[in-house]
């Protein structure tokens, strides 16, 4: 922007070097540690890479416990919920994408009436979905967990799904409603002329439009459901329905597991949301924003 | 169809999945925390009355005030810390002249896609005493002799779990400032560049007044979610060592969910932990939606 001298010019260089090295640290880190022996990671304490290295730590959880590989050779216990990686897994995926889906399809038809309608009622509701955003899960999870036990709803992922729909919709509805409304009006207005009912004018004519917003809006809610850990830890117990996050929080302090293995769990559990994040980095960066501030 | 019962049937899902998973557990969670509620009364299904039995016991319990201490002292480090380091790093990749920059631009939403809960156990690793990764490379490059006990000790333990928190969370607030930052008129900076206004002239009377409101915005986004911490607490310290690192919701977690099972006295911790935030959300709605229209 401006002629910046020789040294400034280094400085910047030097800066960002230092951010790259920050964000960069825990990744080298899982990667390191994931693909290394619990022998090697003990024999010497003071090496980053150690002398040989080995896929056995993801072998041993995607065959389910039954290849063992040479690092496991020795050992007669797993734990269980590293066979049932595949099972957590596919949950994680059932529940993020009904997650997902749900909080579009209700966060869109809110959004947009909110944005269009102008009532007391559909103001007071933006308002009430502003501080529902800020109740922390922890405070829900209590009596969800004693109503979810009254009415046999613990270990089911319906019950997991239904909680995060309701505890995310209202970040939906705050990233959606700024992008309905600069949507002009004028095209329903049309549409309604020719005889469209409002519903069909709002699903023929504006969802179209607002289908970056859908993206964005889509992508965060999968990434937050992928991530989130106290719903389904508190509601669900059983194995066959824990979430990936569930499992993971289960190894802390299994004296049974050391850092490699865990790190591998932990590398197959953020790829995804890795992915995501580097096909679609424009589409969050405007979801964040738009849900932070008003348009 | 009226344009208001249309928006009434919009919004049908969207009341019934409030009321249900929002404000009847936010309601009952204040009825739990005036009842005794015990896993033996779960059992039965029938609970006492006890009027402000459990707030007057969460409020005398050392470990609750000492959680909220940590809790504090927590939020400010790391809303503090994110503040600064969004505004210099936003900057950062603000210079299009860097070629540098553009890889920290390109890498700078990465960790917004790391699980929490792996982003905490991940960190232990790095954190280990033993065969920790951080003490390897300080190892490495000579900088130290013994190893540190980064997350072991009592003395350091709560600001060794910001380092974690601050590292996921960061980009959220990187974001939010760049985009301000990118509507900012370069015709101000040229005017100023005529006036003769030295680059930190610049920012100070120019980029910093611009950038207020978003800057408020964060704090209290942060603070609110800071406040509200578990995750990295969990994978890295369970609260330990000792009591250094238990933090609000880390002690409504463990009085209810693990014995003796406490849900009243949990619920109420619960329910004071969301009263300090609602009256976050209330600062940030005046914020934000002052005068609330779209």
């Amino acid at each position: 922007m401006f002629a910046t001298s020789r040294t400034t010019k280094l400085m910047l260089h030097i800066a960002n070097l230092m951010v790259i090295a920050f964000i960069l640290l825990p990744l080298v880190a899982v990667l390191i540690g994931s693909i290394q022996s619990e022998k090697a990671l003990q024999a010497d304490t003071r090496r980053v890479l150690p002398l040989e290295f080995t896929l056995d730590n993801f072998t041993v959880i995607l065959t389910k416990g039954e290849q063992k590989g040479r690092i496991f050779e020795q050992v007669t216990y797993l734990p269980d919920n590293i066979k049932n990686f595949y099972t957590a897994f596919l949950n994680s995926a059932i529940v993020a994408g009904s997650v997902t889906f749900l909080t579009l399809l209700f966060g869109s038809l809110s959004a947009y009436t909110i944005a269009r309608q102008r009532f007391r009622w559909t103001l007071f509701l933006l308002q009430a979905n502003i501080v529902a955003r800020f109740v922390p899960v922890i405070v829900l999870m209590i009596p969800l967990y004693v109503v979810m036990r009254s009415v046999g709803q613990l270990n089911s992922l319906t019950g997991v799904i239904i909680a995060e729909t309701g505890f995310l919709l209202p970040y939906a509805i705050l990233i959606l409603a700024p992008y309905f409304d600069t949507i002009p009006a004028e095209l329903e207005e049309a549409a309604r002329i020719d005889g469209c009912s409002r519903f069909s004018a709002f699903v023929h004519v504006v969802l179209p439009l607002a289908t970056p917003a859908l993206a964005a809006c889509g992508v965060i809610m999968f990434i937050i459901s992928w991530h989130e850990l106290l719903i389904p830890l508190i509601l669900n117990a059983r194995p066959d329905v824990m979430t990936l996050p569930v499992v993971i929080a289960s190894l802390v302090g299994d004296v049974h597991v050391f850092f490699n293995l865990m790190m591998a769990i932990c590398l197959l559990a953020l790829a995804p949301t890795v992915i995501l994040v580097a096909l679609l980095q424009r589409y969050i960066v405007e979801g964040l924003s738009a849900g932070a501030v008003k348009g | 169809m009226s344009a208001g019962s249309f928006a009434f049937f919009m919004n049908l899902p969207t009341l019934f999945f409030l009321g249900l998973v929002l404000a009847y557990p936010v309601i009952y969670a204040g009825y739990l925390s005036v009842h005794q509620v015990g896993l033996a009364q779960l059992r039965r299904g029938v609970f006492a009355f006890n009027g402000w039995d459990n707030y007057s016991r969460v409020l005398e319990d050392p470990l609750f005030w000492i959680a909220i201490k940590n809790t504090s002292i927590f939020t400010a480090i790391t809303v503090g810390s994110e503040v600064v380091l969004a505004v210099l790093i936003a900057l950062l990749l603000n210079q299009t002249g860097i070629w540098t920059s553009r890889i920290t631009r390109f890498l700078i939403l990465l960790p917004y896609a790391i699980p929490p809960i792996a982003n905490g156990l991940i960190w232990s690793f790095l954190y280990s005493f033993q065969f920790g990764f951080l003490n390897r490379i300080l190892f490495s490059l000579g900088l130290i002799d013994d190893p540190i006990n980064w997350a072991g000790n009592p003395d350091t333990a709560l600001y060794a779990v910001t380092v974690p928190y601050i590292w996921r969370t960061l980009p959220f607030a990187i974001i939010l400032v760049h985009a301000a930052l990118q509507g900012i008129p370069r015709e101000l900076y040229e005017a100023a560049a005529v006036d003769g206004a030295r680059a930190w002239h610049r920012f100070w009377h120019i980029t910093l007044p611009l950038l207020r409101p978003i800057i408020a915005i964060i704090l209290v986004l942060r603070t609110a979610f800071a406040f509200a911490v578990f995750e990295e607490i969990l994978a890295i310290t369970q609260g330990g060592p000792g009591d250094a690192t238990w933090v609000a919701a880390w002690y409504s977690y463990k009085i209810t969910f693990s014995p003796p099972n406490n849900f009243g006295m949990g619920s109420a911790s619960a329910f004071i932990l969301t009263l300090m935030i609602g009256l976050i959300a209330l600062v940030y709605m005046r914020m934000v939606y002052r005068r609330v229209t779209l």
